[in-house]
C-alpha cells in the first residue's frame, strides 16, 4: 500500500465483562481502508463484526489497540475530542424502523447533524441542503415534514442514508445496512449506496453477513470469525480462491441458484 | 390425488366491518416425498397460507373465506374443530422462524418432546423419553442422552431449530410446513438444517412445504416452487423449469435483485417501486406498477393463471418466453 | 405527542373510562367555578343551622359549625385538583429527573438509585406522616410531601423506561451525528416518554387524592379550616351516627374521583407503547 490509508486499525480489541466473565467480542483485529475504498467485513452472527463498527464510532469503548484516522488515533480520544471527527466518520444502521426517532420529522432528524457541525448557516440554508440530500437518496422534498412511521422500510433506510450523506463524510460504516430489507428493495438500496459511494468518493466499511451483498459492493473483503480476521484480500481472491478453511466453508454453505439461461 | 390439494384459497382480514381479501386464488398441491417452496417478500401472504393449512388462523381476525383444501382426500375446511386438531397433531407439523420463541424456556427440551409424544401416542413416560433421545439423535444433536435434559437457552440457535424439527417429527407427520426455518440462522448452520430436513424426508417420505424469502434456499431444496406476490400466486413450476424460463417478470426481477456470489455485476437490475401493503387497491395485475413489460391491458385486466408448459403456471399477460 | 385524535381513540369503546372522564370534567369545572356556583361562603359559620339534614337550601346539609357542606365540597374539588396537579408536578420534576439522569449516567445512577431504593422501603403513607410531622400544616407543604413520596416510584419507572430508550438505535444514531448529552436526553429520549408520563401522572393524581385525604383525616394535612374532602371527613367523623350525610358525601366524592382517575389511567395505559406497559404498574 503506497498511499497513506484513511483508516488504519491495529490490533483492535473490545472485551466485555458480564457477570465476572470476559467476552472477547473483538480480539486483535487489524485492517486498513484507503480513501475511496470499500472494505467488506463479513462473518456470521456473534463474530464481532458489528462491534468493530461500534468501536470505530465510539459507541463502544475499545479495550486495546489503535485506529488511526488520517493519522490520529480515534480510539484514545475523549467524547469531546472525537466530536469534530464524527462529521467524517458516519454510520448507517441495520434496522430502518429503529434507527429514526419516531417523534422527529425527517427535516428535524436531518437538520440535527447540520447544526451540530455548524454546516448550515441558517434555517434556509439547512432546508436547501436537506432537500438536496433527500433528492440524492431518491426522496422528494415533501418528505421533510413527515414522520418516520409514514414511510416504508426502504424509504426509511434512504432517510438514514441521507442523515449520513448530508455531512459528506470521508468514511461510512454500514452495519448490515440492507439486511432488514425485502429482496427487491435491498437491490434498490444497494445500488443507491454504491452510486453514492462512487460519486462522493467516500471510503466505506461495509459490515454484513451476506456474502453476495459484500461481493457486490466491496473492493476488498475481510472475513471475520470468533473475534478475529481470518482472511483479508481483494474480493476476487476471497471469492475465487479462498485460502482459509473457514472462508471456504462459508462460501460452500451458500445456497446457489443453478446457472440460468439468460433469455432477456 | 396429491396429499395436499389447495384450490383457489382465499384468506381475508377483518378491517373494522369489512373483510379484506389478502390471499386470493392460490392453488397448489404437494405429494409425499415432495418439497414445495413458497417464495415471496414480506406481506405477500406466504405465512398466512401456511397458517391456513395448519388451521392456525382461527381467532386472529384472519380467516379463510374461499376455496378448498383437501388433505389425504378429506376436505379440511368441512372438518370439525376436533378432527382438525387431530390432523394438526398427527399428520401435519409446523416449524417456525424463531426457535427460541416456539420453545418454552422453563422446561427441559426433552420434556417438551416427551409431552408432544404423549399427547399423540400411547407411550409410557419411559418409552417416550427413549423416543425423544432417538429423535434428538435423528436430528443430529450431539450427546442426545445428556442434551435431552438441557434447557432451550443452553442450546445454540441451530440446535434449537433442530429440536423444533425433532418435535415436529415426533408424530411422523405426513406433511411438514417450515416457515422461514433458517432465516434466523447463520449460513453454515442453515445448510446443516436444510440438509437435515431433506435427509429426513428421504427416510420418511414426508411432504414438505418450505416457505422462504430466499430464492437460493428454495432453489437448492425444493422440487417445485410457487412465487407469491401481494396475495397471489404469480408463478408455479418445477424448480428447474422456473429458474430456466423465469417467466413472470416478478420472478425474474426477484432473481436479478440478488447479488450473486459467483460473479460481479456493476449494478443490480432492481425492481422499481415498493412492495404494496395489504390494504392497498391495485387495479388489473398487482405487479403492473413495477413491471417493465406492463402495457395498458395489465392496468385493467387481472391476469388468470395459464399453463405455459406442463405444470408451469403463470399469472401474467405477457410472460417471458411466451407468445406476445 | 398525544394528539386530540388519539385521545378519542384511547377512550373509544370504553364506557367506564368515558364515565370517569365525564366525572373528572365535572370535578374540574367545580374546581374552576366554585366561587361562582357555591351558594354559600364555605367558611361562614351559622350556629343556628348546625347539622341540618340535606335539603333546600343546604343540598348536602350543614356541618357542626353550620357551614354549608355543598359549598365546602365545591371548594374541596378545588383543593383536590390543586393538590393532585401539584403533587404530579413535584413528583415528575424531581423523581423524573432523578430517574432519567440515573439511567443515562450509569455511575450517577448507581448512587442515586440506591437512595431511591432505601426511600421505597418505607410505606408511602408512613413517609408522608413522618415528613408532615416535621412541617407546618399548609397547602404547599402537603403538595410537596405527597409529591416527594411519589417521586420515588416515578424515579424507578422513569429509570427503567429511559434505560430502554437509551439502548435504542436512534439514540446511537444521534450519538453518531454528534448530539450532546442534553440533546439526547431532552430531544431524543424525553419526547418518547411523554405518553407513558401522562399515564404515570394520572395514577399519581389518583393516589395523591387518597394520600391527601388520609393526611387530612389524621389531622396532619391541610389546616382544618380549609375546605377539602379529607378535612370534611376528619372534622365531622364524630357525628357519624347523628349526621351520616356529612361523611357520605365527601367519602363518595373521594371514591368517585379516585376511581375515575384510575379508569382513565388504565385506558391510557392500554393504548400506549407496549414496551412501556410493564413499567407502569400503578404507583
Amino acid at each position: 500500500m503506497s498511499a497513506q490509508p484513511l483508516l488504519d486499525v491495529r490490533d483492535l480489541k473490545v472485551h466485555f465483562r458480564t457477570r465476572g466473565r470476559t467476552v472477547r467480542a473483538v480480539d486483535g483485529v487489524s485492517f486498513d481502508i484507503a480513501p475511496g475504498e470499500v472494505l467488506g467485513l463479513v462473518g456470521e452472527s456473534g463474530c464481532g463484526k458489528s462491534t468493530v463498527g461500534r468501536a470505530l464510532t465510539q459507541l463502544e469503548r475499545a479495550t486495546a489497540g489503535q485506529a488511526l484516522f488520517e493519522g490520529q488515533d480515534i480510539l484514545s480520544m475523549s467524547r469531546r475530542q472525537f466530536l469534530p471527527l464524527r462529521r467524517h466518520i458516519q454510520m448507517i444502521f441495520q434496522d430502518p424502523y429503529a434507527s429514526l426517532n419516531p417523534r422527529l420529522t425527517v427535516a428535524q432528524t436531518l437538520s440535527e447533524p447540520l447544526f451540530i457541525h455548524k454546516i448550515a448557516r441558517s434555517r434556509k440554508d439547512a432546508q436547501a441542503r436537506i432537500a438536496e440530500t433527500l433528492d440524492l437518496v431518491g426522496l422528494g422534498p415533501e418528505a421533510m415534514t413527515r414522520y418516520p412511521h409514514e414511510f416504508s422500510g426502504g424509504q426509511r433506510q434512504r432517510i438514514g442514508i441521507a442523515r449520513v450523506m448530508i455531512l459528506e463524510p470521508k468514511l461510512v460504516i454500514a452495519d448490515e445496512a440492507v439486511s432488514a430489507l425485502d429482496v427487491s428493495i435491498q437491490a434498490q438500496v444497494l445500488n443507491l449506496i454504491k452510486k453514492l459511494q462512487r460519486d462522493s468518493g467516500m471510503a466505506m466499511l461495509f459490515i454484513s453477513h451476506d456474502l453476495g451483498v459484500v461481493r457486490h459492493i466491496s473492493d476488498r473483503v475481510a472475513v471475520m470469525s470468533a473475534g478475529k480476521i481470518v482472511e483479508t484480500g481483494d474480493k476476487s481472491a476471497i471469492f475465487e480462491a479462498p485460502q482459509d478453511a473457514y472462508t471456504r466453508r462459508l462460501l460452500d454453505s451458500i445456497p446457489r441458484i443453478m446457472p440460468l439461461k439468460e433469455t432477456s | 390425488m396429491a396429499l395436499l390439494d389447495v384450490e383457489n384459497l382465499e384468506i381475508s382480514i377483518r378491517f373494522g366491518h369489512e373483510l379484506l381479501p389478502v390471499v386470493r386464488g392460490v392453488s397448489f398441491s404437494v405429494d409425499e416425498n415432495e418439497t414445495l417452496g413458497i417464495v415471496g417478500e414480506s406481506g405477500c401472504g406466504k405465512s398466512l397460507t401456511a397458517l391456513a393449512i395448519m388451521g392456525l388462523l382461527e381467532g386472529s381476525g384472519v380467516r379463510v373465506t374461499g376455496g378448498r383444501m383437501r388433505f389425504g382426500g378429506r376436505d379440511l375446511l368441512a372438518m370439525s374443530a376436533d378432527e382438525r386438531r387431530h390432523i394438526m397433531g398427527n399428520d401435519m407439523a409446523m416449524i417456525f422462524q424463531e426457535p427460541m420463541t416456539s420453545l418454552n424456556p422453563v422446561y427441559r427440551v426433552g420434556d417438551q418432546i416427551i409431552e408432544a409424544l404423549q399427547q399423540h401416542r400411547n407411550l409410557s413416560r419411559r418409552a417416550a423419553r427413549r423416543r425423544a433421545i432417538e429423535l434428538l439423535d435423528l436430528v443430529r444433536i450431539p450427546e442426545p442422552d445428556s442434551r435431552v435434559d438441557s434447557f432451550p437457552h443452553q442450546l445454540s440457535g441451530g440446535q434449537r431449530q433442530r429440536v423444533m424439527i425433532a418435535m415436529a417429527l415426533s408424530c411422523d407427520p405426513k406433511l411438514l410446513i417450515a416457515d422461514e426455518p433458517t432465516t434466523a440462522l447463520d449460513v453454515t448452520v442453515q445448510k446443516e438444517v436444510l440438509d437435515l430436513m431433506l435427509d429426513l424426508q428421504k427416510r420418511t417420505g414426508t411432504a414438505i412445504i418450505l416457505i422462504s424469502h430466499d430464492l437460493g434456499v428454495i432453489a437448492e431444496t425444493c422440487n417445485s416452487v410457487a412465487v407469491m406476490y401481494w396475495g397471489r400466486l404469480v408463478e408455479t413450476a418445477p424448480t428447474d423449469a422456473l429458474f430456466e424460463t423465469l417467466a413472470h417478470p416478478y420472478t425474474r426481477g426477484l432473481l436479478h435483485s440478488i447479488p450473486a456470489i459467483d460473479r460481479d455485476v456493476d449494478w443490480l437490475d432492481a425492481i422499481p417501486g415498493r412492495v404494496p401493503t395489504i390494504g392497498e387497491q391495485i387495479a388489473g395485475c398487482p405487479f403492473h406498477p413495477r413491471c417493465p413489460r406492463a402495457e395498458s391491458r395489465c392496468r385493467h385486466e387481472v391476469p388468470q393463471p395459464r399453463e405455459i408448459a406442463p405444470g408451469h403456471l403463470v399469472e401474467c399477460h405477457f410472460p417471458y418466453g411466451g407468445d406476445r | 405527542m398525544m394528539a386530540v385524535a388519539s385521545i378519542r381513540s384511547v377512550f373509544a369503546g370504553r364506557t367506564f373510562a368515558q364515565i370517569g372522564l365525564v366525572w373528572l370534567a365535572f370535578v374540574a369545572l367545580a374546581a374552576i367555578f366554585s366561587p361562582l356556583i357555591a351558594p354559600f361562603d364555605p367558611y361562614e359559620i351559622d350556629p343556628i343551622a348546625r347539622l341540618t339534614e340535606p335539603g333546600w337550601p343546604h343540598l348536602f346539609g350543614t356541618d357542626h359549625f353550620g357551614r354549608d357542606s355543598f359549598s365546602r365540597a365545591l371548594y374541596g374539588a378545588r383543593m383536590t385538583v390543586l393538590i393532585g396537579l401539584g403533587a404530579v408536578i413535584v413528583a415528575l420534576l424531581t423523581g423524573g429527573l432523578v430517574g432519567m439522569l440515573s439511567a443515562y449516567f450509569t455511575r450517577l445512577g448507581h448512587v442515586l438509585m440506591r437512595g431511591v431504593d432505601v426511600l421505597m422501603a418505607f410505606p408511602a403513607l408512613l413517609m408522608a406522616l413522618v415528613l408532615m410531622t416535621l412541617l407546618e400544616r399548609s397547602v404547599m407543604n402537603t403538595i410537596i410531601v405527597i409529591g416527594v413520596v411519589y417521586a420515588t416510584t416515578t424515579a424507578r419507572i422513569l429509570f427503567g423506561m429511559t434505560l430502554k430508550l437509551k439502548g435504542e438505535v436512534f439514540v446511537d444514531a444521534a450519538v453518531c451525528s454528534g448530539a450532546g448529552h442534553a440533546s439526547i436526553l431532552f430531544r431524543h429520549i424525553l419526547p418518547n416518554l411523554v405518553s407513558p408520563l401522562l399515564v404515570q401522572a394520572s395514577f399519581i393524581f389518583a393516589f395523591a387524592q387518597l394520600q391527601a385525604a388520609a393526611l387530612d383525616f389524621l389531622g396532619l394535612g391541610l389546616p382544618p379550616e380549609v375546605p377539602s374532602w379529607g378535612n370534611m371527613l376528619s372534622e365531622e367523623r364524630i357525628y357519624v351516627t347523628r349526621a351520616p350525610w356529612l361523611l357520605i358525601f365527601p367519602g363518595a366524592l373521594i371514591i368517585l374521583s379516585v376511581f375515575s382517575m384510575n379508569l382513565v389511567g388504565d385506558a391510557m395505559r392500554d393504548s400506549i407503547d407496549p414496551r412501556f406497559k410493564d413499567d407502569i404498574a400503578g404507583v
